[in-house]
């Protein structure tokens, strides 16, 4: 019994200079609890601390999703609209900018297109801008732009495909059709505005 | 902004020319004074505003919901299936952020140790009633915008945005299930240990809740840690904020100890007996099971 005393008092000196969420310390030794349920057991391949995983490369071909915030502009103001006191007072809406030439995490070839298709969409200074005040959250409101800019960037990645033979020729033959009707309507009119005419000495 | 100045000055002309303020040309807010007379001749008086005969005028009304007679509309249905088993249902009594921030700030919680129920509690502001079918707290989003604290928080639910706000200012954040019976013991920690009964192993979730507690995306501690971690990327990146180098924190150990899936407190093993009056931890003689438990740590 004073075995057992003496082991634990000494637990006690010890533990009173340990914080409370780390192991106890019995004789000098650190011994944590490991349950059945543990973690290595469940997960015996897994790292089971917390790390931060390097962020996912973008290949010229494809845009892996991960947008650098870092390398964003994002300014919050009011949000229009109704809302009371609320909307009066709490910055929610979003402002999203970015000088699209040089944004070097799109690929390039999305880039280029993005900068043709947007070229009247840009600022003096070459920023795109995207603006989101969809909700009451500023949080919420920020990962709307995000989606927007994402969404924007998968757009005008895809190629769209060129149109077949069938396509172009049913594309055609609409457009003649069209034509076909609209002048038959036009001399079906002219028709009923020259019998509104009276006869020529030609007529009889 | 323009129209505010004319109209200032508009009130301003008018007081120039108005006579002053006195008793003869003021009147009483509307309806603040209400009309003292009595009920009598034509028009409030006769009958008062009873009508003729029957319960309206014999003040012996009938009971609300009668409809004289045929089965009235509150007794129709004897039950509805939306409320079915509700009393068996589980709850999680709600803490804001804005209130974990304000307890954070006044200092009754301290942001440098890993907080779960058992501090919650402590603070003396924040009660669980276990035996009402509450099984721990959730995080609500109140007062998001305004979270500022680094904090090693475990909790019982928490939304996606919340995880996020917790996270983008460099905590962690763990959803941990605790059963009724151990929560009694977290809850108030000094009366049970008076109790003398050994710490209790806690339980595994119900089937329904095991789905949750081992999903990565909701911070499961059952959860892989690994991918606990690429989550952590993907809510960075959803939510708009660069995701802080938890590894290279100074409170890393702090931030990323966890308890056991069988553990209730931390430090504190199931089985032990703690005697609080005595200063004591009393163990019970190893057991093979128990020996292979305790694996050193290197």
């Amino acid at each position: 019994m004073n075995k057992i005393c003496c082991s634990f008092i000494s637990v006690l000196r010890y533990a009173s200079t340990e914080k409370a969420y780390t192991s106890s310390v019995v004789l000098g030794r650190r011994l944590s609890f490991k349950s059945d349920l543990s973690l290595d057991k469940i997960y015996p391949n897994s790292r089971l601390k917390l790390f931060t995983p390097p962020p996912p490369q973008s290949t010229p071909e494809k845009f892996s999703g991960y947008i650098p915030i870092n390398q964003l502009e994002i300014t919050y103001s009011r949000s229009s609209g109704p809302g009371g006191q609320h909307v009066n007072c709490v910055n929610t809406k979003v402002d999203l900018r970015f000088k699209l030439a040089g944004a070097d995490w799109i690929p390039e070839k999305t880039r280029q297109k993005l900068l043709q298709g947007l070229q009247n969409k840009l600022t003096k200074d070459g920023y795109f801008v995207i603006k989101s005040d969809m909700t009451r959250s500023q949080q919420l409101n920020l990962a709307d732009a995000l989606e927007k800019l994402r969404k924007l960037i998968r757009e005008y990645e895809v190629e769209k495909a060129a149109p077949t033979e069938e396509t172009l020729e049913k594309l055609r033959r609409r457009h003649e059709r069209a034509a076909r009707d609209r002048l038959l309507v036009k001399r079906q009119r002219s028709l009923t505005k020259s019998s509104r005419q009276g006869p020529n000495i030609t007529d009889l | 902004m323009a129209h505010l100045r004319e109209s200032a000055e508009k009130a301003l002309k008018m007081l120039r020319t108005l006579p002053r303020v006195q008793l003869s040309n003021i009147r009483p807010n509307p309806n603040s004074k209400k009309n003292t007379k009595r009920g009598r001749a034509q028009h409030s008086g006769d009958k008062h505003g009873a009508g003729n005969k029957g319960s309206g005028q014999r003040q012996n009304y009938m009971r609300l919901g009668y409809e004289t007679g045929n089965n009235p509309f509150y007794l129709r249905f004897p039950y509805e299936p939306y409320y079915k088993g509700h009393h068996l249902r589980r709850q999680y009594p709600p803490i804001s952020l804005l209130q974990l921030q304000v307890l954070l700030d006044t200092n009754r919680i301290d942001s440098k140790q890993p907080i779960d129920i058992t501090t919650l509690c402590n603070s003396g502001l924040l009660r669980l009633q276990p035996a009402s079918m509450e099984y721990g707290f959730q995080l609500t989003d109140e007062g998001i915008d305004r979270f500022k604290a680094k904090i090693c928080i475990e909790v019982q639910h928490a939304k996606e945005s919340v995880i996020a706000a917790i996270e983008r200012n460099g905590g962690v954040i763990r959803t941990a299930y605790y059963d009724p019976r151990s929560l009694q013991a977290m809850v108030n920690p000094s009366k049970w240990f008076e109790k003398g009964v050994p710490i209790p192993k806690r339980l595994l979730p119900p089937q329904d809740a095991v789905e949750y507690y081992t999903s990565a995306k909701n911070r499961g501690y059952l959860a892989d840690p690994e991918e606990i971690s690429k989550e952590r990327l993907v809510l960075a990146q959803k939510y708009g904020y660069e995701l802080p180098r938890i590894e290279d924190d100074p409170d890393y150990e702090m931030l990323i100890s966890q308890k056991d899936a069988r553990q209730i407190f931390y430090g504190l093993e199931p089985g032990w007996v703690i005697g609080l009056k005595d200063k004591l931890i009393i163990k019970s003689k190893s057991l093979p099971e128990e020996q292979a438990n305790r694996e050193e740590k290197s």
